[in-house]
């Protein structure tokens, strides 16, 4: 369906007019520690000096701002286009409700349409509409915020429960972010897990990824699943295996890492500070920089400013 | 036939693990057919030890093509799409993983150069494990469309279970609270709420809650690792209290869980004595207690 996509429209596809570096971090299977990851190596590039924003692009459940216990602020609503029909203008030639492939548009006999499904704001009806009977309303989604502390700025995208449109407030929290992407020596993107359009919306851009996974079976899984999405969309970059030491295969884990060229694979074992620190909302990097899992964190910020010279 | 559903609003809070060992203690009195929907990253059939016995490809998700013999290079199509999937490079190429197939770019095309067609997002898989089937849904890789991927595992699951004649199709949902989780919690009769008692967890619970009580279907709730975090705990009660959801039962961190799924076996089964098993027990009966089910 994808494989014969050239790489001139992939390149196309991840097009930025900054040179700002951005890095995402991503891992299929939920609950492998991405955020985690990400507040923590956010934390420690601000500590260096380095200008970070994070933006926290798994909209669906938006955990950033709890782990760095910080208030969300800078509210902007998201919305997506929802047809608004004037009757007084409407023909009622029924061409709208024939253009909608959602089955969204719906005309009792001798009337007008009236919207009853779900929209998702592709204005086809309005391309159609030659009676200019229909006018652009809109319907909120959800949010995006930008909150700051401690040199971090911390873009949260938040979909409103009960709608549909993650992939909009995904797109919207990383553009919000993208704009403001001179302001940065770096961007972090943190997404939602699987591996469907809102990771792929939240990749978008992206120059490198974190994979991020646990030894279990299914961080197996889903870490190979992932790779061969990354591969498709042409993003490198290297492996984060959390919780190194739950039951299950190591050796696995690299052998699929090196089958899809990831050479680097960082460990991060069991460490009784960080599950505390997480469990109080303080980055480990912060609370404690002595621990060992600050140490990867700390040398993962690391290797990212040294990639990109910043 | 009763149709419940195990969502969790975050990720990796024990969905899978919990469905395998639930799926296994109900099929012990019921007839119960196991469904993943989790199409994005399907775990359940690894947590069961099964083998794949059948699959069917899924072509839920439609892609506008452009005819390049047709197309005049006047970038209107680019102009229309409001999911910016449409790349103007030398002519215009649609980037599939953005591609709604809304066919609005279908409609303005001066020169009518532009279709929309379905195309496969995915597949259905049928396993068989000792005395229980499992269908799960797969997304293709850089697919889309899940939610509708989602409805056509239902679809199947429910056939299967007409066959089986299946008195409970038990679902593990995927992770989030968007067009997926709404699509496998359509036509549920209970949702099984798993949590853990961490900040992140909870606020994804309350999120999840919030679109799981537009279905109006009964809700009860599971903590796993329940001793991690002794206040956290007592949030998700006193959550669980304001909303008058059941908490069904807690299950203690117990490495007993992560031995099992290395095993591929759910921990009831590979360690029926351990204390996570016997929570599970309890969480099985309650859970029938709350979803009454005919025999």
């Amino acid at each position: 369906m994808t494989g014969d996509l050239q790489s001139e429209v992939i390149r196309a596809f991840h097009r930025k007019d900054f040179t700002t570096p951005v890095v995402g971090i991503t891992g299929g299977k939920g609950g492998v520690g991405k955020t985690t990851v990400a507040v923590n190596i956010a934390c420690a590039l601000a500590d260096r000096g380095v200008r970070t924003a994070l933006v926290d692009a798994d909209v669906d459940g938006p955990n950033g701002a709890i782990l760095l216990s910080v208030e969300l602020a800078n509210p902007a609503a998201v919305d997506i286009t929802v047809p608004q029909i004037d009757a007084e203008r409407c023909n009622g030639c029924g061409d709208c409700v024939r253009a909608c492939r959602l089955h969204a548009l719906f005309q009792p006999r001798g009337k007008y349409p009236q919207l009853i499904g779900e929209c998702n704001g592709c204005e086809a009806c309005i391309q159609v509409c030659e009676a200019h009977a229909i006018s652009r309303g809109r319907k909120q989604v959800g949010m995006t915020y930008l909150s700051r502390i401690d040199g971090l700025s911390l873009y949260t995208g938040a979909l409103i429960p009960g709608f549909e449109e993650s992939s909009v407030v995904v797109q919207a929290v990383r553009e919000r972010a993208f704009a403001d992407a001179e302001q940065f020596d770096l961007i972090l993107v943190d997404t939602s897990p699987g591996a469907h359009c809102n990771v792929i919306n939240a990749l978008r851009g992206a120059d490198s990824v974190l994979a991020v996974t646990e030894p279990t079976p299914f961080g197996l899984h889903d870490l190979e699943l992932i790779l061969n999405l990354l591969e498709l969309l042409e993003l490198g970059g290297s492996v984060v295996l959390n919780r190194a030491d739950l039951p299950g295969d190591r050796k696995k884990i690299k052998t699929v890492a090196r089958q899809h060229s990831r050479e680097m694979i960082w460990e991060i074992g069991m460490d009784d500070l960080l599950a505390r620190s997480y469990a109080a909302g303080v980055p480990v990097v912060r609370e404690y920089p002595q621990a060992p899992s600050s140490k990867v964190f700390q040398q993962l910020a690391e290797n990212i400013a040294a990639t990109y010279g910043i | 036939m009763k149709e419940i559903v195990i969502i969790s609003g975050k990720g990796g809070v024990g969905k899978s693990a919990l469905t395998a060992s639930l799926g296994s203690l109900l099929a012990e009195k019921h007839r119960v057919l196991l469904t993943d929907t989790d199409v994005d990253a399907p775990n359940l059939h690894l947590a069961m030890g099964t083998r794949l016995i059948d699959f069917q490809e899924i072509a839920a998700s439609d892609k506008a093509f452009i005819d390049y013999h047709l197309c005049s290079g006047c970038m209107t199509c680019v102009e229309t799409c409001r999911f910016a999937a449409i790349i103007a490079v030398a002519q215009p190429v649609i980037m599939p993983y953005s591609c709604e197939g809304c066919g609005a770019c279908a409609l303005t095309c001066p020169e009518q150069a532009i279709a929309v067609r379905p195309v496969v997002n995915g597949r259905i898989n049928i396993y068989a494990t000792s005395g229980l089937s499992l269908v799960t849904g797969q997304l293709a890789i850089g697919g889309s469309s899940s939610g509708r991927l989602v409805d056509q595992v239902k679809r199947r699951a429910r056939q299967e279970a007409e066959n089986s004649r299946a008195e409970i199709i038990l679902i593990d949902g995927p992770p989030g609270i968007g067009c997926p989780v709404i699509a496998a919690l359509k036509g549920a009769d209970y949702a099984l709420l798993v949590t853990e008692p961490s900040a992140t967890a909870l606020h994804d619970l309350q999120r999840v809650v919030e679109v799981a009580g537009h279905f109006r279907i009964g809700m009860g709730l599971v903590i796993n690792k329940a001793d991690i975090h002794e206040v956290s705990r007592r949030k998700i009660f006193a959550f669980a209290a304001k909303n008058r959801m059941d908490v069904l039962g807690e299950i203690p961190y117990d490495i007993s869980v992560p031995k099992a799924i290395a095993n591929g076996q759910p921990v009831v089964a590979a360690y029926p004595d351990a204390v996570s098993s016997r929570q599970i027990n309890r969480i099985a009966e309650a859970l029938l207690d709350a979803v009454p089910v005919m025999t």
